[in-house]
């Protein structure tokens, strides 16, 4: 019997490796192409809600492997039905290149061409293309979340404009161009995430080099509190023969709600845990992904399972409301989905026990709370004090910080707190406000060098 | 039913000092926090996050994320009414519109705390 685990194996069986690092080799790719087109964000009341180039970065780079660029007309509809790529292997969302009916006339592009694709004015990627055919942008936001009539296991409440996520499918140009991308000019990521840059090889190296064959992969997309920490050490206990070698942190770096945590905070405020001590800096990580939130919980859980496999993570956490917002899913959607599989969403079993399925162990997790009798941080399934207990909230510790009340040790670690204000003061605001998010939107999380063709 | 937690710094603390309120300070976090929990109708909670979308409602059932200049209007009508009770909320949303301008000014700047 062997029960010493080693890293998983990537989704799909290798990793995708679609860039170019030889620039003589990345201008010549980019300079048979057909036609140039200069990437838009997506917008949404005038509001940048996504920008695909960080779909082409973590497919290029290997996080999103199998999965090599923007889909058919048959593997969307796979997806959408099945959740599953023409390959077989379990893939949660559509990966699309949307262009308007305008642009496509001006393009002249058709199926065979090469497409250079623009970014900050410079040569970025190419998109070889297979098909080109139109979408209904607002069927592909409701069949993507599905619905309350279809997938009534999880579904409960139908997505609406409320929904970011939904805004941001239903917000798609109607033309799609499929076919798979390449990066011929290999971007430079800017400080602060350019540490926390760990592409699936790069991942895996490092994993090797620390000596870590166990992995346990916690979310986020906020900023730490006492209780975020508290379950990441307690979920760690699971590993092989000992607990996890390694945590990582993987936090989610593209277009947000206003209100929420900067992401410059979020990375910066993850790694203090760890430069503080509260973890040993041996044993944690903290990690970025390229990726507009969807808030698609249990889909949303299968897209970082994937992305997580791919770096050699083995372990993930689920908690409560996984990547949630509002009313629509099941509070334990990605928990049902881990622990009985959702059949209306092509998953009879749960996804590490169907065919093709991710070799990732779930590590569902109910709830950490403060307990004054308890003096401490505990797990809900310990402490019995429930008149006693006090429960965190991220809109809680947010309205805090934003009436300016130095939050106490018991929610939020001061170290933590102290990166939250660092942030305040050189980006003269502690939340997502539109004039951040514009800011954002235009400097993205890249340089280009200046390519020439 | 929902609720709102008003945090009591020392300033405010001293405010309440000697009345009635004082009694019905909550230690929050084993005390690290002290805060008056109001209770808050479902048709009252329907119309301040109405009327000010930035607030949401948490998985507790606190209402958060309220604007700064409401939370305040909130603390002022309290020491005015010296009470807690659904009124003074009433009070508060009849300075709404009044309160929405300052509420459009925190969006774009909220004073960074001093610390060391």
């Amino acid at each position: 019997m062997e029960l010493k685990m080693t890293l998983p194996l990537p989704h799909g069986g290798r990793l995708v490796d679609r860039v170019v690092t030889n620039p003589r080799a990345g201008k010549k790719m980019a300079a048979s192409a057909d036609a140039v087109y200069d990437i838009k964000p997506t917008l949404y009341n005038g509001m940048p809600v996504r920008n695909v180039y960080r779909e082409i970065m973590s497919i290029c780079y290997g996080f999103f492997s199998p999965c090599e660029g923007s889909m058919t007309k048959a593997e969307l509809e796979r997806i959408l039905k099945e959740r599953r790529l023409l390959s077989n292997w379990v893939f949660p969302y559509p990966m699309l290149f949307d262009i308007s009916e305008e642009d496509l006339k001006k393009l002249k592009v058709q199926e065979g061409d090469r497409l250079l694709l623009r970014l900050k004015g410079q040569p970025f990627a190419v998109l070889d293309i297979e098909e080109i055919y139109q979408i209904d942008p607002k069927d592909l936001a409701t069949r993507t979340f599905g619905t309350p009539q279809a997938n009534p296991e999880v579904v409960k409440v139908a997505f609406d404009n409320k929904h970011p996520g939904y805004n941001i499918y239903s917000s798609y140009n109607r033309c799609v161009l499929a076919g798979k991308y390449t990066i011929v000019n290999e971007p430079k990521m800017r400080s602060p995430f350019d540490r926390f840059w760990y592409p699936p090889a790069k991942a895996r190296a490092e994993f090797q080099r620390r000596g870590w064959n166990t992995v346990i992969a916690h979310q986020t997309r906020n900023v730490p509190h006492v209780g975020h920490e508290a379950l990441m050490r307690n979920a760690a206990y699971i590993g092989d023969i000992k607990p996890c070698d390694g945590i990582i942190v993987n936090a989610i770096v593209g277009a947000k709600r206003i209100g929420d945590y900067p992401d410059e905070t979020i990375v910066e405020a993850h790694e203090m845990v760890n430069i503080a001590g509260y973890v040993k800096p041996s044993r944690h990580l903290v990690t970025i992904l390229l990726w507009d939130m969807r808030y698609g919980n249990p889909l949303e859980s299968l897209l970082h399972a994937v992305a997580r496999q791919n770096m050699g993570v083995s372990f993930h956490m689920w908690g409560r409301d996984h990547a949630a917002l509002g009313p629509y899913y099941d509070t334990y959607a990605a928990q049902i989905l881990w622990e009985n599989g959702v059949p209306s969403f092509g998953f009879d079993k749960p996804p590490y026990a169907v065919d093709y399925g991710l070799l990732m162990r779930p590590q569902n997790m109910a709830e950490f709370w403060y307990c004054p009798k308890c003096t401490e941080v505990t797990y809900s399934e310990n402490c019995n004090h429930d008149k006693e207990r006090q429960r965190f909230s991220g809109s809680f510790i947010r309205s805090l910080l934003a009436e300016g009340v130095f939050p106490p040790a018991v929610i939020m670690r001061p170290e933590v707190y102290k990166t939250v204000v660092k942030w305040w003061k050189i980006l003269g605001y502690p939340f997502n406000n539109k004039k951040y998010l514009a800011e954002r939107e235009n400097e993205l999380e890249i340089d280009l060098a200046d390519m020439k063709l | 039913m929902n609720y709102l937690a008003v945090l009591l710094d020392a300033k405010r603390l001293a405010d309440i000092q000697g009345t009635a309120l004082e009694k019905k300070v909550t230690d929050m976090f084993g005390g690290a926090i002290k805060a008056l929990i109001m209770e808050m109708p479902e048709e009252q909670t329907k119309k301040v996050l109405s009327a000010f979308p930035a607030a949401r409602l948490d998985a507790r059932f606190f209402l958060e994320e309220v604007p700064i200049a409401v939370k305040r209007a909130i603390f002022e009508e309290i020491k005015r009414a010296k009470s807690i009770e659904p009124k003074v909320i009433d009070a508060v949303m009849a300075r709404a519109d009044q309160l929405k301008e300052a509420v459009k000014k925190e969006s774009e700047y909220l004073p960074v705390p001093e610390i060391d």
